[in-house]
């Protein structure tokens, strides 16, 4: 099985072992391009371990991984240029201002310079950050600094955005502009991979992932999900069908 | 590497500093005050020992002697006692630590070619003081001994002899043995260790408190980039520490460099890139910046300044720890200042000082890449 053209991410029999413990035990999925992908699992069920593989931090233990075209065993420097990643703790430098936070990014991802102020622009245009863009981070707020954070993972145009939890400790209004947000992006053509712990949310998604125990435990759109797991069920809704997954394996 | 990416980091580097002015502070108040507080207050010399001195001869031979005592440089009479028991207590109070006490029948045994003592009281509360302080005593009876037997032997009809041996010293390098001019290079080599190690002990610690490292492991940036980028800003305010020292080392204490200047830039350069290279490893494995603070003290400071020749004679400490001199990076660099310092001497005598710490700098860097690697740099 190699990647077809649509697959942005590509992964087969991917596992990440710790010394003896299996954190994730040879999963297969693949993303599609403009695809929003919703990644669930409650904590400590593989997730992140699967994102930073994807992200080229962490290197895998055996199996296939194709990002944007990239082998993440062997090009995590291609995959890393490729990617945008926010974290849920957004990870930005509260004592530098959002100019010069974007001036961080815009230099790691070595963006030409003759770019530097159209992008510049672009990240303060979408985040609506212009009039603030010489105050302190830390002064802005929390919705505000997540917009920043968004745009300094899509300052160089990657192919495909990873959000890990991105939207934990945002109030309800600001989680539906940021989704709108991502909404939009997607239709630009760039790939959302997305975990969240809210089934809400999860439900913006195209497809969908779970995995439980680093097993990948069902896969499809969000009502496909329902409908497989609580079949006798015709008023579940996904929040019901992700307990119930999560639960088969602690007992 | 990727020139563009470490300018990103430093630049960034540049901005954390001067937004938290604290450790900018601490930075350039440390070396100053330790500058001053050593440079005035830790003189290891010994001169003009406070001394008190009794005669219960009173004759014209005593007094000679008690004025040649005073005439010495290494002695200063600080008081006449009555007896024996008030020299007790001017050695009681501290306000005198030598007491010389010449017995009744003084000049009268030597004239008559018996001999007679002299008691010398010391306080040995400080054994290093002491020991000098004895050297001086010695050294002042032998010599009054050879001239009352010249003058013995003049009066006898007998020519004028030499003494059979006399060693004719001559000190190098330090020709006043001034120990400030061996403080100063040690001096510089403890701040550029705080300037060096002790801040950049705090900038990774920092990105792994912050939940930036997360962050960063996902950007498209080298273990190497990130490490160069966040040396480079703290390099300069090292080097800048070396300067101020210097110049007030010569200003305040007038102690000049006798070599290169370009040399001792090389070197401090290498001995920075060190202290650089310890502090971002120990922020590496720390990951908190609590911890690798105290790390840096105790990694970085102490040993600079215990284990390094500095304020303790390395050939005095037992053979262990002497071992553990080996692997303190001031101990070269103190070679090296001192040597440019004091001797005049070239690249062609110091390579080996140079060598290690070129050594020293290789490892460090290579094992906080290796670790930053494995984190998924």
């Amino acid at each position: 099985m190699t990647p077809s053209n649509n697959d942005v991410i590509f992964v087969k029999d991917l596992e990440k072992r710790f010394n003896d413990f299996v954190a994730v035990n040879k999963i297969t999925f693949t993303v599609k391009k403009g695809e929003i992908f919703g990644f669930l699992g409650s904590n400590g069920s593989g997730k992140s371990t699967t994102i930073r593989m994807l992200c080229g931090i962490i290197t895998p233990t055996s199996g296939q991984g194709f990002v944007a075209g990239h082998n993440i065993l062997t090009q995590a420097e291609e995959v890393k240029h490729s990617i945008g990643y926010m974290s849920q703790k957004f990870s930005l430098y509260e004592d530098l201002t959002p100019f010069e936070n974007i001036r961080f990014y815009l230099g790691l991802y070595s963006v030409p310079s003759a770019q530097w102020k159209e992008r510049m622009d672009w990240v303060l245009d979408m985040a609506q950050l212009h009039e603030v863009k010489d105050r302190l981070t830390k002064e802005l707020p929390q919705g505000w600094r997540q917009r920043l954070a968004l745009g300094c993972a899509l300052l160089h145009k990657p192919d495909i955005l990873f959000l890990d939890e991105p939207t934990s400790g945002v109030d309800p209004i600001t989680r539906r502009h940021f989704w709108e947000f991502i909404t939009d992006i997607a239709g630009q053509g760039i790939t959302v991979f997305v975990t969240t712990h809210y089934m809400e949310e999860a439900l913006n998604c195209g497809r969908i992932v779970m995995i439980n125990l680093g097993n990948i435990v069902a896969q499809g759109s969000p009502s496909e999900i329902v409908s497989e797991i609580c079949p006798d069920k015709p008023d579940a809704d996904l929040n019901e069908a992700f307990i119930t997954l999560m639960s088969r394996g602690q007992q | 590497m990727n020139p563009r990416k470490i300018n990103a980091v430093m630049r960034k580097e540049f901005i954390h500093l001067i937004r938290d002015p604290r450790s900018l502070i601490l930075a350039f108040i440390i070396p100053l005050s330790l500058i001053l507080l050593f440079g005035y207050a830790l003189s290891l010399d010994v001169d003009n020992v406070e001394t008190v001195v009794v005669d219960y001869d009173h004759t014209a031979m005593s007094r000679d002697l008690i004025e040649h005592l005073d005439a010495s440089i290494y002695f200063q009479i600080k008081a006449y006692a009555r007896n024996a028991n008030e020299v007790g207590e001017y050695l009681d109070h501290g306000s005198a630590t030598l007491g010389i006490i010449i017995p009744p029948g003084f000049a009268r045994k030597i004239k008559s070619d018996k001999g007679s003592p002299i008691q010398v009281l010391m306080d040995g509360s400080d054994p290093n003081f002491s020991n000098m302080a004895r050297g001086y005593v010695n050294a002042f009876v032998a010599g009054y001994n050879n001239k009352l037997l010249l003058s013995f032997l003049n009066r006898n009809g007998l020519e004028r002899i030499n003494p059979p041996v006399e060693g004719r010293i001559r000190v190098w390098f330090n020709e006043d043995l001034e120990s400030r001019k061996f403080i100063i290079p040690g001096l510089i080599a403890v701040i550029i260790m705080i300037a060096g190690a002790m801040l950049t002990s705090l900038v990774i610690a920092r990105e792994y408190e912050n939940g930036t490292m997360e962050t960063i492991k996902s950007l498209p940036l080298s273990a190497l980039e990130l490490l160069v980028g966040k040396s480079v800003p703290y390099f300069f305010i090292a080097l800048t520490n070396v300067f101020i020292s210097v110049l007030l080392g010569q200003l305040l204490f007038g102690v000049v460099m006798k070599a290169s200047f370009w040399l001792m830039i090389f070197g401090s350069s290498l001995y920075i890139f060190v202290a650089l290279a310890l502090g971002l490893l120990i922020s590496t494995v720390t990951k908190s910046q609590l911890m690798a603070n105290q790390g840096a003290i105790l990694l970085t400071y102490l040993p600079s300044l215990m284990l390094s020749n500095f304020v303790f004679p390395i050939t005095n400490m037992p053979s262990v720890l002497q071992l553990f001199t080996y692997i303190v990076p001031a101990t070269y660099y103190i070679d090296i200042l001192s040597g440019i310092y004091l001797k005049d001497l070239t690249f062609t005598q110091l390579w080996g000082d140079f060598a290690v710490l070129s050594l020293m700098f290789i490892v460090l860097a290579a094992l906080n890449m290796r670790l930053l690697k494995k984190e998924g740099l």
